[in-house]
């Protein structure tokens, strides 16, 4: 009898055993085990389509997409430490993480992972277009995507107003100024002065569709506390639900599209 | 050179240039969907952008931090079009001989273990991407202008890179069309699409031939009209959100002869010679009227006596009116009755209202540019200008 | 007896009372979604002073005078015989235009609407002029600018006389 390996003396302690109730995956019924049986890999089917694994096909940028997501929540939480959403702080807040916090590129990440999440989120519509995969059965899962693409969107604009310079405030003026403009429930669209009872104004700049976004009339320290909360607490949760629903629907509606 | 390329870059041109250049890749896509052409384009792509980041004024543009996504995403567009176009080509190739397409050869049907086949390429995908990350991040600082200043506006003042496209609209709209009813139809449509395109073909490998419409409306929508308004808000607009060719210095002091005129304005003065009306309504007549014979081409595209003068057109045999593509779309039009046949009258309004109101948009941007006109409907007291 | 009380509630009562359950809840939930609607407007917030005393009539020349644009928001333009309050808030998306004294005009930043120096807009995508505010004279005789009023050009209101002051 050989010389039993490390690794397979490790693999037979207690300790292994209790965590990995499987052997190792080289045979069928352990690669089924594996993805059946760990709460992580059982997001996956235990066979799929050749077309689901193959880079010409998918192009993988849901993958990236939801990697990316869960990169910016890794980050996003670690920037949470040091930042204070108020106009006295936020933006000192934000040198001092350059400055006065080690591995000084988090925020940079956080940042740089925001541009690429949106970049491929559309190649991901761009490719589930170009293969027709919205089609029978997938459309439910293609509105889910669409919303979610929104989503994104959203975040990386709340998020952008949290550094509190230049940039952020000025970028937030002009896209909440767009709300102020909704026909009839902001008080700058058409419409809106037709809600008018004699002298009393039903939508203006104080109870208008803007007023709640910015919990204010101009972009100010309320507006930067409520799209805090709306970037860090309120959106990624919607988001982790709606992509619990879009994978689970992936898996339902018979994994990666490929030809019927 | 670089003159003349500020000179063909501004939007009244390159919009054009744009929508020629789109027309000849998806009609050519067959060509264009090869490795050669790949190649060819490639090396002619990097060698011009190497000479254009010669230039200092470009070269300040393009390493602006927050403008490296669009660089990246320029790049990955180009190439996944190219290779989209590659593999419908090769498809399509196949599908004419009567051969099934390659993902549905029998050796791609079989089916994989998840472990060890998808459970590394995801490995790999997340190393690949925390490398990316961590590099971007190390090269390129994040910006970081001055502390906010609720008082002063910065010059020009931009939205981030994505909404771009959004805020180039609202050159051509007001912010209730560019900012809520137009984004709000983008997501309506989009939502919208599987229940339009009842066409079965096409469903899980890359075709161009069976879903011609489907993919050059899309694609339409998505190159030209989101990611080149986009490319021109970022690389294209400087100072007070006026042109500047690539090659061109932001000069914060360049004037700009511009004079926008409403439709009841030429109407009323240069047209009846006499000022305008006072009462809104009458003075806004001719756009109300113009806007709503618009609105009324998908009605009119379902009459019988109209389909038949199509359905003439687009079986003329003049070269000229098939090589410009007129004949062909003539008889897109001619096949509308037998659309609402297959699909319903509900799927054919919803998606050619769709249609129309995304044509708006290169509508207006066109008759800004040939008559300058401000707006079609100018209703300020009512804050609804179209 | 258990067979009577069994059958005191038979399958049509049934329905009634579910269907009563079902309005109950969805009006619940309507309620609480509206709570949490009103709950994001709160009753007071804490902006800065909506008016504000803009020192005297002969501290001003003729022309544009930028001295309250940081602290207010407002151009104290004076011409024609008039002095007006112009919000510095462009009509189109809220940016601030800066004044070009060199062209004679107030130019957006962001879209590049242009307005002259009265506020009229000539170029850009402004869909109208800029706004003017409530002006008026204290009892001490110092001008008094009161921003919550608002004067547009578009529907005749800067023939108003709280909209200027003559000088």
């Amino acid at each position: 009898m050989a010389e039993k390996g490390l690794a397979e003396k490790v693999r037979e302690t207690q300790v292994w055993k209790s965590i990995f109730r499987h052997g190792p995956p080289n045979n069928a019924r352990n690669r089924a085990a594996v993805v059946a049986g760990n709460v992580f890999l059982h997001l996956h089917p235990i066979k799929l389509k050749k077309s689901g694994v193959q880079l010409g096909y998918t192009w993988c940028m849901g993958g990236l997409t939801f990697f990316i997501f869960l990169a910016l929540t890794v980050t996003g939480v670690l920037l949470m430490f040091y930042y204070r959403p108020t106009a006295e702080y936020a933006f000192n807040d934000i040198i001092a993480l350059k400055e006065h916090v080690p591995l000084g590129i988090m925020r940079e990440i956080h940042r740089w992972g925001a541009h690429a999440m949106v970049i491929t989120v559309w190649l991901h519509m761009f490719r589930v277009f170009m293969t027709g995969s919205y089609k029978p059965p997938r459309e439910f899962n293609w509105g889910v995507g669409v919303i979610l693409l929104v989503l994104t969107l959203l975040l990386s604009f709340t998020g952008y107003l949290l550094p509190w310079d230049q940039l952020a405030i000025w970028a937030i003026t002009v896209g909440s100024n767009m709300a102020k403009a909704t026909p009839v429930m902001g008080h700058g669209g058409p419409g809106a002065m037709l809600m008018q009872i004699g002298d009393f104004v039903m939508v203006s700049d104080k109870n208008d569709v803007r007023f709640q976004l910015l919990a204010g009339r101009f972009v100010g320290e309320p507006a930067l506390l409520r799209f805090y909360i709306l970037h860090c607490v309120f959106i990624p949760l919607v988001v982790g639900v709606l992509i619990a629903i879009h994978f689970w629907r992936v898996r339902k509606d018979g994994g990666i599209s490929a030809p019927l | 050179m670089k003159e003349l390329i500020n000179y063909l870059a501004d939007p009244i041109r390159s919009f054009p240039i744009t929508c020629v250049l789109y027309f000849l890749m998806m009609k050519y896509y067959k060509v264009v969907g090869t490795k050669k052409f790949a190649w060819i384009a490639g090396t002619l792509f990097f060698i011009t952008a190497g000479m254009f980041a010669m230039d200092p004024n470009f070269w300040l543009i393009i390493t602006w931090p927050d403008n490296i996504p669009i660089s990246i995403l320029i790049l990955s567009v180009g190439f996944l079009t190219w290779f989209t176009l590659y593999k419908c080509a090769e498809n399509d190739k196949r599908i004419e001989a009567g051969e099934c397409p390659i993902e549905a050869l029998p050796e791609n049907r079989e089916k994989v273990w998840a472990w060890p086949n998808l459970v590394y390429t995801e490995l790999f995908a997340i190393i690949a991407g925390t490398a990316f990350l961590i590099a971007w991040g190390i090269l390129f600082d994040a910006p970081l202008e001055e502390p906010a200043n609720p008082t002063w506006a910065p010059n020009p003042a931009k939205a981030p890179w994505y909404f771009l496209g959004l805020q180039e609209m609202l050159v051509y709209f007001d912010p209730w069309m560019a900012g809520v009813v137009l984004p709000g139809l983008i997501l309506v449509g989009l939502i919208a699409i599987p229940y339009i395109d009842t066409n079965p073909k096409g469903n899980g490998y890359y075709t161009f031939t069976e879903r011609k419409m489907a993919v050059s409306m899309f694609m339409f929508g998505w190159l030209v009209l989101w990611l080149y308004l986009i490319i021109v808000g970022t690389f294209l607009r400087g100072p007070n959100w006026t042109f500047y060719g690539p090659f061109e210095f932001w000069d914060f002091h360049k004037v700009v002869a511009e004079y926008n005129v409403n439709l009841s304005e030429f109407f009323w003065v240069f047209g009846l010679k006499q000022a305008l009306p006072g009462n809104l309504i009458i003075r806004e007549l001719p756009g109300i009227i113009l806007t709503i014979l618009y609105m009324g081409i998908p009605v009119a595209l379902t009459f019988n006596s109209l389909n038949a003068i199509f359905q003439s057109i687009g079986e003329s045999k003049n070269k000229f009116l098939n090589i410009t593509m007129i004949a062909p779309a003539f008889k897109c039009l001619a096949g509308i009755p037998a659309f609402i046949e297959k699909t319903g009258y509900i799927r054919y309004y919803i998606y050619v209202y769709l249609a129309v109101i995304m044509a708006m948009l290169p509508v207006k941007m066109v008759l800004r540019w040939l008559f300058s006109l401000k707006y079609i409907i100018a209703l300020p007291e009512w804050e609804l200008n179209l | 007896m258990s067979e009577v009380t069994r059958n005191k509630l038979n399958r049509r009562e049934f329905f009634s009372y579910l269907s009563v359950g079902w309005i109950a809840f969805t009006a619940a939930c309507a309620g609480l979604a509206g709570m949490a609607f009103r709950f994001s407007y709160p009753n007071v917030n804490f902006e800065p002073e909506m008016d504000f005393i803009a020192g005297r009539i002969e501290d001003y020349e003729e022309g544009v005078d930028e001295r309250w644009k940081n602290g207010f928001g407002v151009w104290m333009v004076k011409e024609e015989g008039k002095l007006v309050a112009l919000s510095n808030i462009c009509t189109h998306l809220g940016c601030v235009p800066n004044w070009m004294p060199a062209e004679l005009k107030f130019k957006c930043p962001c879209h590049g609407s242009g307005y002259y120096t009265s506020g009229i807009n000539f170029e850009g995508p402004a869909p109208r002029p800029l706004e003017r505010y409530k002006i008026g004279l204290t009892p001490e005789g110092t001008i008094k600018v009161d921003k919550t009023k608002l004067y547009r050009y578009e529907k005749g209101q800067w023939d108003n006389p709280n909209s200027f002051l003559s000088v």
